[in-house]
This record gives structure tokens, sequence and C-alpha cells, in this order.
């Protein structure tokens, strides 16, 4: 601004909180504070860089990203130096192409150039500046360069090569920035300096899955992504992690037509480009051939393959006998926290509206006195809090990548985290909690109970908001659908709670319920496989989505193949209420229609009329026309709800 | 004789070493004066109207260096840089080794102006008796009441803590230094912040050389005025130089500044040894460009030498006759770097490898003058493209030899084997 005053050209700008800054002639004005790496990625100007991570602190050690900027002595690394007003930056100089070349030329000295055999090659970024900025030949004289260990295994899930490691520190840092843990360390020095375990340990961490993902070369790789695929032969998917409610974006990278890694797509309000070594390393589940391929219609003594459309007629036929028979009532219906939103969405009006039953829910235990409140605090609203309550283990168990923003809010926010025992009193938390203004209480599923008891003591000490921690990849979607005997769609009073999982699956085995329509595959039925074999072979009727051959495919009277995660379009909500896309990235197992449009087709032949196609997306549309906090939260936002609406 | 002794003055008193020996010789006077005298205002006020500039190397004025801490912010930390290493250099051992109180003393009256609680003594690791040495005074100094609480009844307190390094150069480095003293591996940090508002345990921090800590007492008990007139317009008071090289009497000497280079080659070196003649000197140690005889005329001033294309540096003048190829020293200091380079950054950790490569086969005689060409190139893309000065400074050196005695670095392309040294064997036989 000082420059500009003086020599008496344009008027000055009123302060915005941004400073003006020219980078290789382009204009542009950004927030104070600003790196000028940043300000060249905004301006559509490449810097090569090797240390400066986005999630992590500048440590300008590589030097690659030197530029040259007026008033300077000595060229000034971009990911270290703040943008100053009126600062003249230069990028496209001889000055700064000789030093991009000549840091090319140390980083390749000792380099191994092993790219045809390394994982890494065709998305290393040693490899793609050494051809777009790198000088091309190499002056070094002496052929034997200086060696170390190649293949070294870290874990079960990462092998380090020290040869190919550049020296970023990328991995050093994300242990003591991202995770709070101290697993790998620099030893030796000068051009001896190499990464390592301390004491040659295995690493321990439940994230090591993100080493590969910010080392810059083929340096830290998965073990089980070795020698598997050039990525370029890999059809990537977007879609959202299955392993747990979290909702991590990932990258499904298949090829061949299964799924050969996960990759991180960073979303900053959910997973901040973290994933959890569980979630990361669940791949391989998804490319079983075990799997349910063809409809089956069974009668006392026949079970027969049939057609799609034969199924749904015999579907619709036999529940509208038993309900003609024994009442609506006398028919259970269970979605899953596997499903996505629209087949939740179907299925709810399926079976409150077309069959009429009050008989729904997705999962086994009762789910009382729910209320919005326990889902208010977001993910990254987490940073906001000064006072962060964990109430027992579950929470960080059953969503690993919580913890990495717990930690991120301790180390950069200066928040306390609190982990108290699942147990502990409100009177406990209220003591431990002393002296917080916003409180954070974050608690499973299990213990929710007792975390509404926490949160009014809490009150007296700050304000309170809550996060409960649902299971399975859209718990929170089916809750939010009305898939809870106790509720209807959007935490809905109901008049008359019906039957809850377990009630449902009792009454079945005890003979006071005849009917099952469930949509599979059902995590949580599966685990008390014992019940559910009693209840499907005694009910007279059970229509089932599954996608595997289990309990539910053997005794199935009308069973319609399922699509798992990776086959099917749709959208699921997280934890926090976050609405977001799945895609169809792999080939369905059957031939068989998805889950929407055999529901639509399924209603239409017991009476419904309006549903439309069944086509996801308009089922979507119908979805978000239904549900107003689905309607704003669109695609990608929380879908929030007032806390009146609760019951 | 050419030597001005302040420092010095004592050296050689019976038990100087000790606390005894040190009181007897007028020892923590100026301490007391400076309790007395000053406010540690009007002491840091005192230490800028001394125009005393650091000794450690960079020669950045220490007044003004303190006035760097921020107001307020406590609790503040004196760090003394006794990590000697340069190449060379070895003044802070012999400070130590002769009068190890002076240098306790000097940091006291630091810690008083800079109101610092917590001083610490950072000594190179390889300096084991001197730490010995050290953690003796300062306990004896502790007994008698010059270390702990309310230290002289002046209700000032400060302790003083003797930390040894594990042996590596870079942890001169101020920022490493204060890396390696809190635990961590011994490398420099990012500056800015600079130490003076963030540096040990993320405090403001002051880090000052042994010798320019050892100036303060003869400052405070002799007035800044009158050690500003002492030396030259831009280097005030004397220093100690370690001579060493082909001379006829290797030491420390202290001069006061101003002197011509030539007064202590000549009169308190000896001169050249052997009867031979100077052929280069490095006046600032293993770090510093090469200087030649015509450069003996200067005088021992930071920024005279500096015009001249050099540097004071740490004060290790090194003297090499006739029979020295330059090629070979450049070939050991460059083995120097590529040894200490902490291995941080890419110029300097791969670039000391790279220089250190060549320098070998030029020495052997087996490097082609395209090798030799692409030293230079490879020295220009270190220099001041490095995270810290080791990297820079990796390249001073070898760069002022290449382009003094080009001829002789050329001669050695492919010779097969080092010209200078058949000539010099030839010549003894």
């Amino acid at each position: 601004m000082t420059a500009v005053a003086e020599t008496g050209t344009p008027p000055e700008q009123p302060d915005d909180g941004r400073v003006g800054i020219s980078i290789d002639g382009r204009e542009l004005r950004v927030p104070k504070g600003t790196l000028v790496l940043d300000a060249a990625t905004e301006a559509g100007i490449h810097i090569p860089i090797y240390c400066a991570h986005p999630k992590m602190d500048p440590v300008a050690v590589c030097r690659m990203c030197l530029v040259n900027i007026e008033k300077f002595p000595k060229p000034q690394p971009a990911c270290a130096t703040v943008a100053g007003d009126g600062m003249v930056v230069r990028t496209n100089i001889p000055e700064v192409t000789k030093i991009r070349e000549g840091m090319l030329e140390f980083l390749l000295l000792n380099h191994p150039l092993d790219c045809p055999v390394c994982d890494r090659g065709g998305e290393c970024d040693l490899q793609d500046f050494t051809f777009r900025y790198g000088p091309g030949i190499s002056r070094f004289p002496i052929t034997e360069k200086v060696h170390f260990k190649k293949a070294v295994p870290l874990s079960e899930h990462i092998e380090l090569d020290q040869e190919r490691c550049i020296l970023c520190w990328r991995c050093v840092r994300y242990y003591d920035e991202i995770t709070g843990e101290k697993e790998i360390v620099l030893q030796q020095r000068g051009v001896d300096t190499l990464v390592s375990t301390f004491d040659d340990r295995q690493l321990q961490s439940k994230f090591q899955g993100n080493l590969p993902e910010v080392c810059p070369v083929g340096a830290l790789t998965h073990r089980k992504y070795r020698f598997v695929s050039r990525p370029w032969d890999l059809q990537r998917t977007a879609s959202v992690c299955p392993e747990c409610s979290y909702g991590c974006n990932i990258n499904a990278d298949s090829r061949d037509f299964e799924v050969r890694r996960f990759a991180s797509r960073d979303n900053p309000l959910v997973d901040d480009m973290w994933l959890c070594d569980r979630g990361r390393y669940s791949f391989d589940r998804w490319n079983t051939s075990e799997r349910v391929r063809r409809p089956v219609v069974r009668s006392d003594d026949e079970s027969r393959d049939v057609t799609v459309a034969e199924a749904i007629t015999q579907a619709a036929r036999r529940l509208r006998e038993i309900a003609e028979e024994y009442g609506a009532a006398s028919i259970g219906v269970l979605g899953s926290s596997a499903s996505t939103n629209e087949e939740l969405f179907l299925l709810e009006r399926l079976a409150r509206q077309v069959i009429g039953t009050p008989h729904v829910d997705h999962q086994l235990e009762p789910f009382d006195g729910i209320s919005a409140a326990e889902h208010e605090l977001g993910i990254a609203e987490i940073e906001e809090c000064d006072t962060l309550i964990v109430l027992g283990a579950d929470p960080e168990e059953q969503a690993p990548v919580l913890t990495l923003r717990l930690y991120k809010a301790e180390r950069k926010k200066g928040a306390r985290v609190i982990r108290l025992s699942s147990d502990a009193t409100a009177a406990d938390a209220a003591i431990a909690a002393s002296g917080a203004t916003r409180i954070g209480l974050i608690a499973d599923e299990t213990n929710r109970a007792h975390a509404a008891a926490v949160a009014t003591a809490l009150g007296a000490v700050g304000s309170v908001r809550r996060l409960t921690i649902t299971r399975g990849i859209n718990g929170r979607g089916a809750k939010d659908l009305g898939l809870l005997p106790n509720v209807g769609p959007a935490y809905a009073a109901l008049a008359e709670p019906g039957k809850n999982g377990r009630q449902i699956l009792e009454g079945l085995a005890s003979g006071t319920m005849r009917g099952l329509l469930m949509l599979g595959p059902n995590p949580a039925l599966e685990a008390e496989s014992e019940l559910l074999e009693r209840a499907v072979r005694k009910a007279a009727c059970v229509v089932a989505f599954d996608t595997r051959p289990g309990i539910v495919s053997r005794y199935a009277t009308v069973l319609i193949p399922g699509h798992a995660v990776f086959e099917k379009a749709g959208s699921v909500t997280n934890v926090e209420g976050r609405v977001q896309r799945i895609r169809a990235g792999l080939p369905p197992a059957s031939a068989t229609p998805v889950e929407t449009r055999v529901l639509t087709t399924l209603a239409g032949l017991m009476g419904a009329v309006g549903w439309g196609s069944g086509d996801p997306l308009a089922v979507n549309r119908l979805l978000r026309d239904e549900s107003p906090a689905y309607g704003r939260a669109g695609n990608g936002g929380r879908a929030l709800f007032t806390a009146e609406a609760v019951a | 004789m050419a030597e001005y002794k302040l420092l010095t003055k004592d050296f050689g008193a019976d038990g100087l070493q000790t606390l005894k020996g040190y009181e007897k010789v007028g020892g923590y006077q100026a301490l007391r004066d400076a309790f007395k005298k000053f406010t540690p205002e009007t002491l840091v006020a005192e230490v800028k109207t001394s125009n005393i500039r650091g000794r450690g190397g960079a020669g950045f004025p220490t007044g003004m260096k303190w006035s760097f801490l921020p107001k307020d912010v406590f609790p503040r930390y004196l760090c003394c840089n006794a990590d000697e290493s340069e190449p060379g250099c070895f003044k802070d051992r012999y400070l130590i080794d002769e009068s190890p109180h002076q240098l306790i003393e000097g940091l006291l009256i630091a810690s008083y102006a800079l109101q610092v609680n917590t001083s610490f003594i950072y000594i190179r690791g390889e300096y084991h008796d001197q730490r010995l040495l050290l953690e003796r005074a300062t306990e004896e100094a502790r007994a008698a009441g010059y270390i702990g609480k309310n230290i002289l009844g002046s209700g000032f307190d400060c302790d003083v803590i003797v930390h040894g390094g594990a042996g590596a150069y870079i942890c001169g480095e101020e920022t490493a230094l204060i890396e390696s003293l809190e635990g961590l591996r011994g490398q420099p940090r990012l500056k800015p912040p600079f130490p003076a508002i963030k540096g040990l345990y993320g405090q403001p921090t002051v880090v000052n050389n042994v010798e320019t800590l050892c100036n303060l007492p003869h400052i405070v008990q002799r007035g800044g005025e009158w050690f500003k007139a002492l030396g030259t317009d831009k280097s005030a008071g004397t220093r100690v130089f370690c001579c060493s090289g082909h001379i006829n009497r290797p030491g420390n000497y202290e001069m006061k500044l101003g002197t011509p280079i030539r007064e202590l080659l000549e009169e308190e070196c000896g001169g050249i040894w052997r009867g031979q003649s100077l052929k280069a000197f490095q006046p600032g140690g293993g770090s510093m460009q090469v200087l030649l005889p015509q450069h003996l005329d200067l005088p021992l001033d930071m920024n005279a030498v500096q015009e001249a294309g050099s540097s004071l540096g740490a004060g290790a003048m090194i003297f090499m006759d006739e029979t020295t190829c330059l090629v070979d020293v450049s070939m050991r200091l460059v083995d120097f770097y590529r040894h200490e380079s902490c291995g941080k950054c890419v110029p300097c950790r791969e670039g000391t490898y790279f220089e250190s490569e060549l320098m070998h086969r030029l020495e052997a005689g087996q490097a082609t003058l395209a090798e030799l060409a692409s030293l230079a190139d490879i020295c220009s893309n270190m220099d001041g493209r490095c995270f810290c000065p080791l990297g820079d400074t990796a390249t001073w050196f070898v760069m002022s030899a290449y382009k003094s005695f080009r001829d002789e670095f050329e001669a050695h392309c492919g010779a097969g084997r080092c010209p200078v040294r058949a000539q010099a064997t030839a010549l003894v036989a």
C-alpha cells in the first residue's frame, strides 16, 4: 500500500483485510496472511513443491518453491513467505528456472530412478516435476549412488523404500501435526539422512494408510497396493467410505471390476483428507464373488430362480395375502443402515402408507427419546468448541477419524479434549468441564441416554452441543427418514409406536407376526444370526433384498438380489447429517434393477400411484420435495432438524 | 608486542579457573557494579553505546539484538553459544579454559540486562573438559551466591544451566542450538519467527557467543564510551584471533580491532614457517573466502575485510604457505560441510555431497574441465538457496579459491594426480 501511495498511482484500496500482490504480472488480492504459494495457486500459477502440504505447517526444506520477490536479496520460499501488500513475485524468469533445475538435479543424485517398478509411477511428484521442470540430464560423474534399504515393511500396511525418499519430512510432520503420535523419525544427517521408525519398531497408528498419500514420491507405499496397478489403469469413482457413519469422502479406485484401493478425497468439513486404516483397507471386502445373483421364489417345498418381474409380482401378492389374512400389522418392515436415503425413503413410505404397518425399524435395539439435539454439533464445528468431552471409548472406536479432528481442535485451536469413561457421572463431567464456555459433547448410540443427562449437567457450565456417533454408513439417514418404530420422517412423533427390530423378529419367531419385508444387507441383524434364523424360518412370508448368500437368502420367500454400495447411485447421510452422494463404479453382480426401481414397482403393484420411475435421481428429487431438511441440505449440505420436531 | 589484552589480561594468573583466583583479580566486581550502577534498561543502553558486535561470526550488533526482545513477555531465555565448531576456531575454548568465571560473570550481566531468570550455556559436545570446568565453576558461583535467588542482595534471580551438545557443527546456528537444547534433532528452524520473538520453548530468546559475553564485565567496568573508542568506527573493542596453519607460533592472540593483519602474522605468529612465503589465508575460519598476500595490510576490521570479499567470521586465521594446494584445502573443507550438513534442506544435503565427490575427483586429477565448470554451477545452485547459512558457506571458500587460483584448479583436470603436491614433494626432495 505504501509503495502505491508513494508513486501517487491508484487511490488507496479500502482496508478489506486483503493485500494486493502481483505474480508473474497477474494482479490479485488475497486475504492477509496468505502464503505466496497459495496466492499463486489462486492466480493459476503452478509452483512445484515437495515439502509443503496443505494440511501442515510450512517447513521450507525442499527449496523447490524458491521464487524471485522484488526487494528481497535472495530467492524466497513461496511456501513460507506471507504475501505482503505490493509484493511483486516472479516465477517465470531464468533465475527461477535455474533454481528448479538445480534442485531437481540434487534430488535425483541419489534417487534410484526405479520408476518402472515403483508403485508411485504415474502419480509421483518427483517424476512429474522432473518432466515439467527438470534439467533432463545429470552432470554427476559418479555412477554409484548412496544406497539405503529398500522395501522395508513398517507394518502390515506400509512399506518404506529409503532410497526413493526425498526427505520432505511430510511423514514425520504428519505424525507431529495430524495424529499427535510419534512413529516416524529422521535419523543420521547430511546425505546419509533417512526416515525410519525409532528402533525399527512396527507402526502402531490407526491412521498409517494416510502416509503413502502424504508422501510425494514412492518411498511410503501401501502393501495392499504393491504392484497392483498403474494409476492410469484405475477407474476412479467418487464415493463415501462405507465402513462407518462418519462419512469420509473417498475415491474408490477400481480395475478389472474390482476395487483396488480407497484414496482420500479431501472434504475439509468431514474428513479433512484423512482416512482411518479400518476404512481404507476395507476395500477388498467389496470384491467378493459370493453374491446373490438371481431372484428366487420359494414355497414350502420348492425353490426356483425366477425373473425379476415375477419375483416382484410374487412379493406383492404374498404381502397382500398376509395383510388380508392377518392384518397389515402382522408385517414387519426392516430397513438397513447400509441402504441409501432413496431406498429408505421409498421403504418407509411403502411400509407406513402402502402396506399400512406401524412396525418399521432399521436396527434391533430400541431407540427411545430421540431428539434432533443429539446431532446438532457438526464435525467441523468441533474446532469451534473450547472444551470437548468424549463419553467412553466407543465414539472414537466407531468413527476413528474423529480422533484426528479432536487433535486438530486441541493443537490448532487450543481446545481441551476430555475423555471420560462411559459411566462417568453427569456431576463428574461438569467438574471436568469447569471453566468451559463452548462445550462439545460426543457420545455413541449405546450411551445416548446417559449423554442426555450429562448434557443437562454441562448446561450449567456453558453452552453444549452434542454429536452422537450413529452406526453404519447411513444409520443417520435411516433415522432422519423415519425408519424407526417410535418416530416418523423428520422425527415426527407417532401416536402409536410400532415394534422395534428385535420385537419384530421375536414376533415372527413366535408366530404373532407373519410377514417381513427387509432391505439388506443389514449388519445389525446378521450379528444376531440365531434370532434372525428362527424368525425367517418361521415367518409365512419374507420378502428380502440381499447382496450376499446367508441366512436371509437361504430362507426368504422372495429373494431379490441387492446392489452393493459401489454398484448403485444415491445419497447417504453421515453422523452430522451431511447428505453425500455415492456413485456406481462397479458393474452390478446381477441383472436386477436397482433397489429403488424394484421398490417402486412393488409399491405400484400394491396400489401406490404417482411414485414415478424409481430412478435414484428421480427418487432423490421426490425425497427433497418431501423432506424440507433434505431439500435444504441438497448435495453435500447438512440436513438439520429443528428442536421442536422431536419425539 | 602488538597484542592488546582486555579479556585475556589476567590469563595465566594463579588459580584463575577457581572462584577464589578470579575474585583475586577483581572478578565479579563488574556484576556488583552492574547491579549498583545500572537498571536493566540503562545496561542495555550502555551495551548499545559500546557498539560491540557479536563475536560468533555474523558480527551483528549485540545491543540491537537485545533490543528486539518484545517488552513484557516473560520468561525470556539467554543462551550462551559455546558450540565452537568452525574449522580453525578455538578461541572460546581458550576463554573458557583460562577463565570460566569471566564467561559466567558476563552471562549474569547479560541476564540482568535482559531480565532473564534462566540462562543456558550450550557447549560443544567435544569440549568435554571445558564442560566439566564450567559445571564446577557454576557450582562455585552458586555456592557463593552469584547464581541463584536474590543475587548479591539485588533482588535479581538467575539460574545458569550448562548443557553439552552431541557433536554437531550445525548446533552453532542459533535456531538449531535452540532445537538441540529443547532435546530435538539439531536442525535450524524456519525464521520468522526469530528467536527474539519465539525461541527456546517458544519464548523470547537471545543467543550470544562466549567471547561477546566475556566482553560484558569490561564494558560495565570501563563504560560503553571507552569500549567504543577501542578499535575502529565500525568494529569496537578487541578480538581473540585463533591463528593456525603454516606459522611459527600458532595460538590465540587478542588484538585491538583495526590492527593490520600483517602485524598479527609477523609480530605475534612469528611469520610463515620454514622461511617460506604466504600463498593465501582465510581470515574467518573454514566458512570464509580466501584472501591473498596483498590483503595482509587490511586492518582487522569487520567491514574492511568484508569489502575485500571475505569476513572476519569467528576470528580464525588460517595461513597457508606456498606449498599448499588450494584444491586440496577446498576438498577438505567441503568434506567437512558434507559431514556436518544436517540434511534438512535439499541444496545443502545433496549439494555438499555433489561438491565433495567432484572435489575428490579434481584433487586426484581425474576430473574433466567440464566437471570443473559444473562445480561452479553447482555452487551457484547452493549459495543463497539453502535453508540456513551452512549450505551457503559450504561454497564460499571453494568459489573464492577457484576465482583466485583458477590455473591451479584447471591444472588438476586430467592431470592424474595433484600437480601442486607433486611439485612440493619434488621441492623437498
